[in-house]
């Protein structure tokens, strides 16, 4: 009998800020639930240490500006390196699966890091899988976004990857951070519908979300075939959550988890510590185990408690609906219609960090290649919290880039270092899973190979 | 003069230690009555000296232990108070188990309310099944015991004959799973082990040795024989922590070590870490019940010096059980012992024998005795290395709960392999060359355990919980649960804890040992709710500094 990996790391001695909800206190409650239920004797549980991702494993992912030792600490290199830790134990076959249960959370954390958003610094999801892909060669894999905010950062990071299906449910971006997360924010052309958003009205119930996994999230991960599946297990779906507003419970959360079944779930958000937390990590923790969840009951809660107002259903089932049809059509569609026949298909995005008061103004342009999802050039720049001004250039040659995107790429930051515009440059080959970084100032070249 | 007695399986080990110097040792067969091997240890030992002489003995015993494994312990009927969670289905079933509505979170609030309509029918159903020993065990009654409290005072009030044993103050740990065992345990073993301690202390008194009686225990520390009383549990396995404190004490201070005790059938192995003896991160099992004692990290393999040698086919095969000695000292089958005799590594026992069973051993394929002898060496050391490997791996895969812990985690290297036990010579020389370091046998390495046990110390913990919120305290090794009269900050908070050690001290006479104390946890949250700071949760842990009276000797540096 294989055994559920846990990795708890509560990292009791790091905070965002005393009274921020990313403090010490977050995971001490479920730490008491989890030690006082004896979960971690059972022989169906292993608990491991964690360990620390390299700066490699994060800037296969990331443009840390200016470098990933300024953006990233000790405490974010050890949320990511245990679900990397887990993520070897399950390729390996040394567990079935696996719960990261750690802090801090990384989905808000997209590809250009100017400093924290959404209490996220790095994506420890995105790390997660650069590392699987690159190390063992896994092919597809999905990522399951069960936090209540759009896992934004996690698309940014996929958006253009077509062996990457990133699902995320979300409370609908009109009502709450990070305000994106529509229906029609599908991937780019050369990845199309492997995103998919399902933004929600407030007030969804377990039975609102059980449709939607069953009618749509289960349905899509049977066409799509991953071969390996990350639970974005953010927690504030809870109806007793301070931010968000929805109406799931810890049985809700359980059913969830033992439907969707995920080779490794990472704790994203989360933030009624006290009411939530201790139970929804047991429950989720119990039902990866293939253990009895059904007595974890939150104190005060019974079921039938919450019902769905019959407007909120109907806009789930509309939702749902929708989906359903693109996801049915997803191959009708010309790419070329979507890039209007340019050889680039461009967003300007305008990114705010809403920790430290940061915007971003961001041009991202994606070759458009008909062998392969084309090299990616990111123009961004920013002021920081010491009010420097920085901008940048960042290239991407995709994991499955051809020859031709490689070349391309690798000569457009030779280029670029020549451009007084940008105080650094920066490429990620990750085909040949190579780092380079260009100072220009100081005219000094970092290179580092994984 | 000091005297360390260990009590084990097969044999009973003493040593009479004054100063530095071992005066002089003991070793005697344990008969059925452990007081019986008690008095013959200590008449062998004392032999001619006073018993006024004696400043301190301090017990290792296999007693408790002992009655659990045979499980000759009096029945206890279970009253638990799971509340939501877990379901608990294995432990609702068992029969000595009546479950009670009521539950408690775990900041100490009541989130079910105790249904005391219940209490009656959970008495009637004690008393129906005939039990008179009942122990009480509520989830997170270490942070609050209200419910058990209530429960306890119930049953007492109809049946004051009875004993009642209560979960927080047997499991002061989270844990309620560890927490039922040990509240069962206690109460089980509590009057036989209470037989035992009035032996000891008659034994005691009638060789007219007045000094201060301990009890070893299975982190190494000790206990004074009438505080163990309350807790005989704690007194499991304290056997493997008297042969680590007996290397610790015959190996130079500060190093790291690896002890290797060879016994007949089992080899023990602990890790000494820059000269305190590792702790397991969990507590102890026992007869598979997991507990919360708190115990040294000590990983057993199923080989020894009498395990029996089998030939299957052209392999040879080691098996874990013991049919008697080894060949050459008139037992009927070969053993590694035989090997060693062989070899000439040891000079224990008859050679022609030990040539006989090997030869009977090889002989079928063709192997000449020596090459059998070597084979079978070959083979122990292969298991015990490739245990201690994955021992290291297991050490080093302990979690880590603060950033600070996973960045000092290193790779767990020991300089030594000290070497006990009765194969250890034949062995540890070669264990350690495998693993590239330096083997030390020390000098009384058969009484290692009993030096361990003379020269063990008590050690006092203390964990403090203070919740300025809720303004409560609790002291989980006292089941202490009170209210704080001011909001206190962090150094207060420590203080406190300080203060409740002093008082634990007190209580059990050991103020003397109690000259410094180390925080060894102290960690601070900030209570937050709608952005305000509303109060602090402190977690402090003191103790007094683990170790042992002193170094015997040279220090043990024959071999190198």
């Amino acid at each position: 009998m294989k055994k559920t990996g846990i990795i708890f790391f509560p990292a009791f001695d790091w905070a965002i800020s005393p009274t921020h909800p990313e403090r010490e206190e977050r995971l001490l409650y479920t730490r008491d639930q989890i030690f006082e239920e004896g979960i971690l004797d059972l022989p169906e549980i292993e608990e491991f240490p964690p360990r620390l991702a390299s700066l490699h494993d994060i800037s296969r992912v990331h443009f840390c500006v200016p470098t990933v030792s300024e953006q990233v600490l000790e405490a974010h290199r050890i949320a990511a390196g245990s679900a990397m830790s887990l993520g070897d134990k399950i390729i390996n076959g040394e567990i079935k699966n696996g719960f990261a249960l750690v802090r801090p959370p990384g989905h808000h954390a997209m590809r250009v890091v100017h400093g924290n958003r959404g209490f996220c610094s790095i994506n420890n999801e995105a790390v997660l899988v650069e590392y699987l892909r690159r190390t063992y060669g896994v092919k597809k894999i999905a990522i399951v976004d069960t936090d209540v905010h759009h896992g934004d950062g996690t698309q940014d990071i996929f958006y253009h990857d077509p062996d990457v299906l990133f699902i995320s449910f979300h409370q609908d971006g009109r009502t709450i951070y990070p305000g994106t997360g529509y229906t029609y924010e599908l991937g780019g052309p050369g990845a199309y519908a492997s995103t998919i958003n399902i933004p929600l009205p407030p007030g969804v119930t377990d039975a609102g979300l059980h449709y939607v996994m069953d009618h749509l999230i289960l349905p899509i991960l049977k066409d799509w075939q991953p071969d390996f599946v990350v639970n974005s297990a953010g927690q504030d779906n809870h109806f007793s959550d301070p931010l968000g507003e929805m109406l799931i419970s810890a049985q809700g959360y359980a059913r969830l988890t033992e439907k969707l079944k995920p080779d490794l779930a990472v704790l994203e958000g989360g933030y009624a510590i006290e009411t939530a937390l201790p139970y929804v990590n047991l429950a989720i923790l119990l039902a990866l185990a293939g253990k009895d969840y059904t007595s974890v009951v939150e104190p005060g809660y019974y079921p039938g408690m919450y019902q769905e107002k019959p407007q909120v259903s109907a806009e789930i089932q509309r939702v749902v609906e929708e989906l359903n049809e693109i996801w049915a059509n997803r191959h009708k569609l010309d790419r070329l219609s979507l890039t209007n026949g340019k050889k680039f298909y461009q967003r300007n995005k305008p990114i705010y960090y809403d920790t430290q008061f940061i915007e971003e103004k961001q041009i991202e342009k994606v070759y458009v290649c008909s062998h392969c999802p084309g090299y990616l050039i990111i123009d961004s720049q920013a002021y920081h919290p010491d009010s420097k001004r920085y901008r940048i250039l960042a290239i991407t040659i995709p994991i499955q880039g051809c020859k031709a995107c490689q070349e391309e790429g690798w000569k457009l930051y030779e280029q670029c270092k020549e451009d007084y515009r940008f105080n650094y440059v920066y490429l990620q080959d990750k085909s040949t899973d190579t780092f380079m970084m260009f100072q220009r100032e100081e005219q000094r070249e970092v290179r580092s190979d994984g | 003069m000091f005297i360390g007695i260990d009590v084990g399986g097969t044999c009973t080990d003493a040593v009479l230690l004054d100063g530095s110097a071992v005066r002089a040792t003991a070793k005697v067969e344990t008969q059925e009555d452990l007081l019986i091997s008690l008095g013959d240890a200590l008449d062998n030992l004392l032999k001619g000296i006073p018993g006024d002489k004696i400043e301190r003995v301090v017990f290792s015993t296999t007693i408790v232990t002992n009655l659990i494994a045979e499980k000759k312990y009096d029945p206890v009927g279970v009253i638990i108070l799971p509340g939501p969670g877990r379901a608990f289905l294995e432990i609702r079933e068992q029969k000595d188990v009546f479950v009670l509505n009521g539950a408690i979170d775990y900041r100490g609030r009541e989130i079910i309310p105790l249904k005391t309509e219940e209490l009656a029918e959970a008495v009637d159903w004690l008393k129906n099944q005939g039990y008179t020993r009942v122990a009480v065990v509520g989830k997170f009654s270490t942070r609050s015991n209200v419910h058990e409290l209530k429960v306890a005072e119930y049953i007492k009030q109809r049946h004051p004959e009875w004993y009642v044993e209560m979960g927080h103050r047997a499991g002061g740990k989270l844990n309620f799973p560890r927490r039922i065992a040990n509240t069962v345990l206690t109460c089980a073993t509590r009057e036989k082990y209470h037989y035992f301690a009035n032996a000891v202390r008659d034994a005691l008194a009638r060789r007219d040795i007045t000094a201060g009686v301990f009890i070893l225990k299975a982190d190494g520390g000790t206990l004074p024989l009438t505080a163990s009383e309350q807790v005989p549990v704690e007194t499991i396995f304290s056997g493997p922590a008297a042969s680590t404190l007996g290397v610790q004490a015959l190996t130079p201070p500060g190093e790291t070590s690896l002890v290797v005790d060879i016994g007949g059938t089992t080899t023990d192995l602990a890790l000494i870490l820059s000269g305190q003896p590792l702790l397991a991160s969990r507590g102890a099992k026992i007869d598979d019940r997991y507990t919360q004692v708190r115990a040294l990290a000590v990983n057993s393999v199923p080989v020894g010096g009498d395990s029996v040698v089998e030939r299957v086919g052209q392999e040879f095969i080691i098996y874990s059980e013991r049919v008697g000695p080894a060949y050459c000292l008139g037992g009927p089958l070969p053993t590694p012992t035989d090997a060693l005799r062989v070899m000439g590594i040891t000079q224990m026992g008859d050679v022609d024998l030990a040539k006989e069973a090997m030869r009977n051993l090889g002989a079928p394929i063709g192997m000449g005795i020596m090459e059998v002898a070597h084979t079978i060496i070959e083979l122990v050391i292969n298991t015990i290395v490739t245990e201690i490997d994955r021992m290291y791996l297991e050490w080093e895969q302990e979690p880590a709960y603060r950033v600070w812990e996973v960045l000092q985690k290193k790779k767990l290297r020991p300089q030594n392999v000290v070497g006990v036990g009765g194969g250890a010579a034949g062995l540890v020389p070669q264990i350690a060359s495998r693993l590239g370091c330096i083997p030390i046998l020390p000098p009384y390495t058969p009484v290692a355990n009993a030096i361990g046990a003379a020269v063990a110390k008590p050690t006092l913990q203390v964990s403090l919980l203070a919740d300025t919120e809720r303004k409560i305290y609790i002291v989980e090794e006292e089941g202490y649960q009170g209210n704080l009269a001011d909001t206190i900050d962090e150094i207060s908070a420590v203080e406190l804890a300080k203060s409740w050690l002093w008082k634990r001290a007190a209580n059990m006479n050991l103020t003397e040992y109690v000259q410094e104390i180390e925080i060894i946890g102290q960690d601070v949250f900030n209570i937050v709710r709608d952005w305000q700071t509303t109060g602090k949760l402190y977690q402090i842990s003191v103790q007094t500094p683990r170790g042992i009276l002193g170094h015997i000797g040279s220090g043990g540096r024959l071999l190198k």
